[in-house]
């Protein structure tokens, strides 16, 4: 049987990689797929030869992307590009991902995302696009590649681009799937025994009276986490018709996802509709007019995640397992706890849900806290377009001017009865909200290119204008209080309440505007030697008048060794290159209008008859000298194809950032309200990137292995005016625990170093200072010996020291594709490295808040424990309320994220009734994931969320069942 | 052929139409944004109402003392012999905590003591230096310059009293000066500018204020002001002068209309608000629509005592209990202060004696952190008082704080004659005779032991301790150390990279 496979490529105005397969071809779809004849990569602008790239670009092409479950666009990205990482901020359903391209290259926490460029149009994320509409993506990771998008590109440029068909027969595609999640984990918490023991220790320990008279008789208690955790579903659908002929093609598709989560599902779900239709039309032979438009819209609601003060997730954690799920015996708790006149949330069968006695402030029983939170949701519904024509004339001119933009419609609509859900979490009053907000964002570029070749030479030239809106925002929000029904069903803004009872307000966005031209040239002779330079020139209202401007240049250089002549010709090495460049880039994203000073209002008072009085105030200290940060990044480079089956790619680079813009703290004696943003810093990113792959194909049986590895290292250089250190993310009562410290990566953790346990009291009175007074005098059997870093004879916070990164210094990947007949095989793995988390689930100031199973192991007596401190309410040594290496975990972790073994229909079969291929597949979803990590999840965005895991939601270890069908 | 022209011309504008549609790069698009919502610093203070809505933000701190959780009130209660913190847990609140027990350090300090006081001090440095420039009344700027800068001497008033060694700062700082350098000054300077500062602007106050002027500054509660400066400056002779002014006839109503109510426990009924035993009255109210987002900013107008000395989960067994709403259990009472007040008519206004409605089947509570029994019953949260309008009920109390009551200037009045002579007898026996008590004979002790009977729990003990030197030996029991902890710790924030050094022996 001979199995023939063919491609075709696309037009010659816009070049891109696709895979077709039409059913009037012999066509067998097999998971490896051989590279094309010349690949196209797309840069900013235009596109260009792979074997001509001098820049570092990633290129990721939509079948990649196919086999990856819908639902998460920025996922698409994980593992597949070296150097750039993506890190889920929660498992909730709809959740965004944290996208990072080289690491943290600024201070700020937002303005370390990456540009999104999407068919042209600015926009800020992509979670609203449909992942099968991607026909493929491209990072611009250095600076030679990424300078032509000058003040917005020093994080790095995602470019994605949409399907957009082609000419010749209707192509129908479906893609259905659907499947079941569960938590992958769960933590070892105490029951009811262990925790009544342990909490009688502490108290023992502190020389108080013990809380529970007898602790054997709680027996395993309430299990709250099987209460929060369920089954989560996933069930995805979408259709898509594409065609064409010789002056018009088209891409149209539709789509739906409904998704649930596996904490308290009915109160974390996140559906989504979507629509899109592509066209280009020739409208005369040397004008082309093409639109991209998409329309999406969701719904969804979501628990708290990653936050210690509330939430289902940190309450199954921290509650006591005493407290029963319902009360259904009335002799077990005290009647005190459940206010008869309260209104209590009961169960379906009358049933109050259980009040604990022992855990307060926002810990509440979460099957409760799900009543209250029914019918609340947010929607959104997001439109996105872009439009332009192409003119080519004198041969080698391209004129291409384009309008793009997002207008995006959002809003959230809750009803809040009254419930008692304990004494301190209670609310008398219902309440109905409404907030609803639209925002447009757009821009219009223009570009004019000029392309010739003669003899060996090939020039191309581009120049080009753009004007971008950010920002054009309005909303507002109205609540009505205590209407006449308690129940969401049946609360409505139509129930008139009187004026006391109705609270509104709105607001406007602060706009930003930017202005640019740029402008490159392309040049290569003989394919051999090639070279690239751009400039960019770009002007941003953020900054006083005479600071808007600034340029940004690059320029970068290759050499295709293997297409000289002095090559000699061998069946090893069939290509090499040789690339290197350098490039300028900027940073404008702060908040605007900090060069000026300005009076506000809100600093109210109350007159004399009782009246709120506005009062205004002035903002903050106006920083005139405000201007971009400029990040400076040099890339060298290797690529290299061996026994025309395996590549291999290595890169070295190096960033450097000044001028970082961050807002400053200032002592508390400058009086404003507001801090002021100033260019205060400079930080450092080193690496190495490399990616390998191999692929072959036998007549039978093929196999394609890609995989991608990187080493970062990020070092601070310089803080606001010359500290040495500059406190970062905070935890409850801890203070800061980790910095941004001159000479250390960015989020490192500092705290007090343990140095073993104080097993008797002999050990604590040998611990002494130079001058032979004790170092912990206050001390017992059972504590931490804290180390003294600084010598200095006593324990206090100049003996914080480094602890560790939160940044993962490598960063991995690998995808296996096996396929042997009909049935093919992918392996998706992904992993980090070398970081740290820091580990903080429970509440410290909740003294009576459960603890993990990994307490069983505290001291108890002399030998007893080596690395578990005394339990304590009291804490006077600071074992559990200080920050420390206690609380840090080794980060690392490999996951396999997909394992999916699919079956495709003989053409026999298909044939039969007019389909051009029938795909059926099973994929297992975060199956295992290896791991040293207690939490929940290893994956914990170290950029946003600094490495703290606060109860992040977890992700959900799925099995999906799903079928591609093509016509 | 006239067709492909015609084609090519409509293109050739369709291109060119599209390409305008893109606006010119020029310094004017970049330029057209705004600040919605702000005007600029340099186009404010043009005239009365920018100036009169500048000047309501100097007042807006008058709210440190019951607003927010991290009041001046609830925290120096809880650091005298009258109080403990109380709360939920040892953890609840690392700064009202650490000073019941003195525990109190720089990382335990919060910020907000140190950091609230120098906003409403840079907003009247900004007010005082551009107002001038305004074009209204000449009458009316000098009044708000005079608000302005009593207001500013009571800010540093508080500071100074709180931390002692302060940078004293009297210009709107500018951006490009050197202010991570700002040093520390004399106390001594601080007290002799403030002092200054209430002098010269008491020609440009209203004898008195009415309406809904009520709650400004005028000459009467500046010179009660100018009158505890001197007193805790060590200066008798000058605070007795002022304050002779503010008392007038000790029982009668002075020349600002100041009067001692007859009724002691009327003052604390929440809308009762101006009564004309009050001097320096903080306002509150429910309007603001306070929430938790808000809390203790520059919106929130509730008063938060209320909610922080309310009992925890708090029940009423019999409809003839007090019907409260349930609070947080901060300021248990000491048994000390318990004791002491028994027998004094003023024990029905200032002690809720839950222990005893507990045993009698009232009520019943549950017990907070250092629970005594007995609680703070002057600003105790009651369910009629409850907010009816949105927002949360916890923050909206409406409850006013008395800064300065008149038997507080009677008191420190004879306090600063010297506790001896027949005005300073008069004085005492007047506060005395209001509860009907009978007089005692005058003398430093029976004043120490009058101030802490008619003010208790209104946030002043403190001060009074260490003014007279007596915290060492009355506060030993809770940790109290001499030459420590007279002053508090500067915040540890404030001390990185600044030009501030730590009080000693922190």
């Amino acid at each position: 049987m001979n199995l023939k496979y063919s491609k075709c490529l696309g037009l010659a105005a816009v070049l891109y990689f696709t895979a077709n397969y039409s059913a009037q071809q012999q066509v067998r779809d097999t998971a490896s797929k051989e590279k094309a004849i010349e690949e196209v990569v797309v840069i900013g602008y235009g596109t260009q030869k792979k074997s001509n790239v001098t820049g570092a670009i990633a290129s990721i092409k939509a079948s990649d992307i196919e086999d990856i479950p819908a639902g998460k666009p920025e996922q698409v990205l994980q593992g597949r590009a070296a150097g750039v990482s993506v890190i889920t901020n929660s498992g909730q359903p709809g959740s965004a991902a944290t996208v990072r391209v080289r690491g943290i290259t600024s201070f700020g926490a937002g303005s370390n995302d990456p540009l999104w460029v999407v068919d042209g149009i600015v926009v800020d994320g992509i979670g609203w696009l449909s992942q099968s509409d991607i026909e493929s993506i491209e990072v611009l990771k250095d600076g030679a590649s990424s300078a032509i998008y000058g003040v917005s590109a020093a994080r790095g440029v995602i470019l994605v681009s949409t399907k957009k068909g082609k000419k010749g027969r209707l192509n129908l595609t479906y893609n259905g799937s659907y499947g079941i999640g569960s938590a992958s984990r769960k933590l070892d918490l105490l029951n009811a025994t262990q925790y009544a023991t342990i909490m009688n220790e502490a108290k023992a320990n502190d020389n108080k009276p013990l809380i529970f008279n007898s602790p054997n008789s709680y027996g395993e208690g309430t299990d709250w986490q099987k209460a929060v955790f369920n089954n989560s579903e996933r069930n995805s659908q979408e259709f898509s018709i594409s065609g064409g002929n010789e002056k018009s093609t088209f891409y149209s598709s539709f789509g739906y996802l409904d998704q649930t989560g596996i904490v308290l599902s009915d109160i974390s779900y996140y559906k989504r509709l979507n629509a899109r239709l592509n066209s280009t039309h020739k409208v005369l032979d040397w004008l082309t007019v093409g639109q991209t438009l998409a329309y999406t819209h969701s719904k969804s609601q979501g628990v708290n995640a990653n936050d210690e003060f509330g939430g289902p997730l940190s309450s199954a954690i921290n509650l006591d397992p005493i407290t029963p799920l319902v009360v259904t015996d009335w002799s077990k708790v005290d009647p005190a706890y459940y206010p008869s006149a309260s209104p209590l949330i009961r169960d379906a069968n009358g049933n109050p849900y259980g009040i604990s006695q022992y855990v307060g402030q926002e810990m509440t029983n979460p099957l409760a806290f799900r009543q209250i939170q029914q019918g609340k949701y947010n929607w959104s519904d997001d439109f996105i377009a872009n439009a332009y024509l192409e003119a080519k004339f004198l041969k080698h001119f391209t004129f291409k001017p384009s309008i793009n933009g997002k207008m995006a419609y959002w809003g959230f609509q809750g009803f809040t009865p009254t419930y008692y859900l304990s004494s301190t979490f209670k609310n008398d009053k219902n309440n109905l909200n409404r907030v609803t907000q639209k925002k447009l964002e757009w821009n219009t570029e223009n570009t004019l290119t000029y392309q010739n070749k003669w003899g060996q030479h090939n020039l191309t030239a581009l120049v080009g204008q753009g004007y971008y809106e950010y920002n054009i925002l309005s909303g507002q929000s109205t609540t009505y209080s205590n209407l006449p029904v308690n129940n969401w069903q049946d609360a409505s803004f139509n129930f008139k309440v009187p004026i006391e009872d109705i609270s509104a307000g709105a607001w406007d966005g602060l706009q930003t505007h930017k202005a640019s031209y740029f402008a490159r040239v392309i040049y290569d002779f003989a394919n051999k030697y090639l070279f690239t330079g751009t400039i960019r020139r770009d002007g941003s209202s953020n900054f006083a008048p005479d600071r808007h401007w600034g340029n940004f240049p690059s320029f970068s250089v290759g050499w295709n060794v293997s297409n000289e002549s002095f090559w000699p010709s061998n069946n090893i090495v069939n290509s090499l290159k040789l690339r290197g460049g350098y490039g300028i880039l900027g940073n404008d994203a702060i908040d605007p209008f900090y060069y000026e000073n300005y009076m506000v209002s809100g600093s109210n008072y109350t007159n004399g008859n009782n009246n709120v009085i506005t009062g205004y105030a002035p903002l903050t200290l106006a920083n005139k000298d405000l201007h971009w940060e400029e990040t400076a990044q040099s890339n060298i480079a290797l690529d290299v194809k061996i026994f025309n089956n395996i590549d291999f790619s290595i890169d070295f680079f190096e960033k450097k950032t000044t001028d970082i813009l961050r807002r400053v703290d200032l002592p508390g004696y400058v009086g404003v309200t507001s801090t002021p943003w100033k260019n205060i810093g400079d930080m450092t990113n080193k690496g190495i990137e490399t990616s390998l792959g191999y692929k072959k194909q036998w007549d039978d049986f093929g196999i394609s292995f890609n995989s991608n590895f990187s080493y970062l290292k990020n070092e601070i250089l310089r803080l606001e005016n010359n500290k040495p250190y500059v406190g970062l993310a905070g935890f409850q009562s801890m203070g800061n625990v980790s910095r941004l410290a001159v000479g250390y990566p960015y989020g490192s953790f500092f705290g007090f170093q343990t140095a073993g346990i104080f097993q008797n009291q002999a050990e604590i009175d040998a611990y002494k200072n130079s001058s032979g007074s004790l170092i912990q005098p206050n001390a017992k059997p059972g504590d931490f010996r804290w180390q003294d870093s600084n010598g200095d004879g006593k324990i206090d916070d100049n003996d914080k020291v480094y602890l560790g990164n939160s940044l993962p210094k490598y960063t991995f990947g690998f995808n296996l594709n096996l396929n042997y007949k009909n049935f093919d095989l992918l392996v998706f793995a992904q992993g980090q490295a070398g970081n740290k988390i820091f580990q903080g689930l429970r509440r410290l100031d909740i003294t009576t808040a459960n603890y993990q199973t990994k307490i069983l192991d505290r001291w108890t007596g002399e030998g007893t424990s080596y690395n578990t401190p005394r339990v304590t309410m009291d804490d006077p040594n600071g074992n559990y309320t200080r920050m420390s290496d206690y609380y840090l975990q080794n980060g690392d972790y490999l996951r396999i994220k997909l394992i999916q073994i699919g079956y495709t229909l003989p053409k026999s079969v298909t044939d039969s009734f007019g389909a051009g291929k029938v795909r059926i597949y099973v994929t297992g979803e975060n199956i295992f994931t290896f791991t040293k990590y207690t939490g929940y999840d290893p994956e914990i965005a170290a950029g946003d969320a600094y490495g703290i895991d606060r109860a992040y939601y977890p992700q959900a270890r799925s099995i999906i069942f799903g079928t591609n069908i093509q016509f | 052929m006239k067709n492909k022209y015609i084609k090519i011309i409509l293109a050739g504008s369709l291109l060119i139409g599209f390409a305008n549609a893109s606006t010119s790069c020029s310094n004017e698009n970049l330029e057209d944004t705004k600040n919605l919502g702000a005007i600029n610093l340099d186009s404010y203070f043009k005239n009365e109402s920018q100036c009169f809505a500048a000047l309501t933000g100097v007042y807006d701190l008058m709210r440190k003392y019951s607003g927010g959780f991290e009041n001046m009130v609830t925290f120096f209660n809880a650091a005298s012999d009258d109080f403990y913190a109380g709360g939920g847990s040892s953890t609840d609140g690392a700064g009202i905590q650490g000073i019941s027990n003195y525990t109190i350090d720089a990382v335990k300090m919060p910020n907000s003591y140190f950091s609230d006081y120098y906003k409403g001090i840079a907003r009247a440095n900004l007010l005082i230096q551009r107002v001038p420039t305004a074009s209204m009344d000449e009458a009316k700027k000098k009044r708000f310059i005079a608000e302005a800068k009593v207001l500013r001497a009571l800010y540093y008033f508080e500071l100074v009293k709180m931390f002692k060694n302060i940078p004293l700062i009297l210009e709107p700082i500018d951006a490009g000066s050197d202010f991570y350098n700002i040093p520390q000054s004399d106390p001594k300077a601080v007290y002799s500018q403030i002092e200054g500062d209430i002098l010269s602007s008491l020609p440009d106050l209203p004898m008195t204020v009415s309406g809904d002027e009520r709650g400004r500054i005028n000459q009467g509660n500046a010179k009660a002001i100018l009158g505890k400066i001197y007193l805790y400056d060590n200066k008798k002779s000058e605070a007795a002068a002022q304050f002779a002014d503010v008392n007038g006839t000790p029982g009668q109503t002075s020349q600002y209309g100041y009067k001692l109510v007859s009724d002691y426990s009327s003052l604390w009924i929440t809308d009762n608000k101006f009564t004309s035993e009050s001097v320096l009255e903080a306002m509150h109210t429910n309007k603001s629509l306070s929430d938790w987002g808000v809390w203790g900013g520059d919106t929130d107008e509730g008063n938060s005592i209320c909610i922080m000395t309310g009992l925890r989960s708090y029940q009423m067994k019999t409809p003839d209990a007090p019907d409260l709403v349930s609070g947080w259990s901060f300021n248990t009472m000491t048994e000390n202060l318990y004791n002491f007040m028994q027998g004094d008519p003023r024990a029905e206004s200032t002690i809720f004696n839950a222990k005893q409605l507990v045993a009698a089947g009232k009520i019943s509570y549950t017990a907070g952190f250092m629970d005594t029994g007995y609680f703070l019953k002057k600003y105790i949260p009651k369910t009629a008082d409850k907010t009816n309008l949105p927002g949360a009920t916890e923050l909206n109390f409406r409850q006013n704080y008395i800064a300065i009551r008149l038997a507080d200037t009677y008191l420190m009045e004879a306090e600063a004659l010297g506790a001896t002579g027949s005005r300073a007898q008069s004085l005492l026996d007047a506060v005395r005779s209001r509860v009907g008590l009978p007089s005692v004979p005058v003398s430093m002790q029976a004043i120490k032991d009058e101030r802490r009977r008619e003010l208790a729990g209104e946030g002043h003990r403190w001060f009074d301790l260490v003014r007279w030197g007596d915290a060492p030996t009355i506060l030993a029991f809770k940790g109290f150390v001499a030459g420590k902890n007279e002053i508090l710790p500067i915040p540890q924030d404030q001390l990185v990279n600044t030009a501030l050094k730590q009080n000693p022996n922190y």
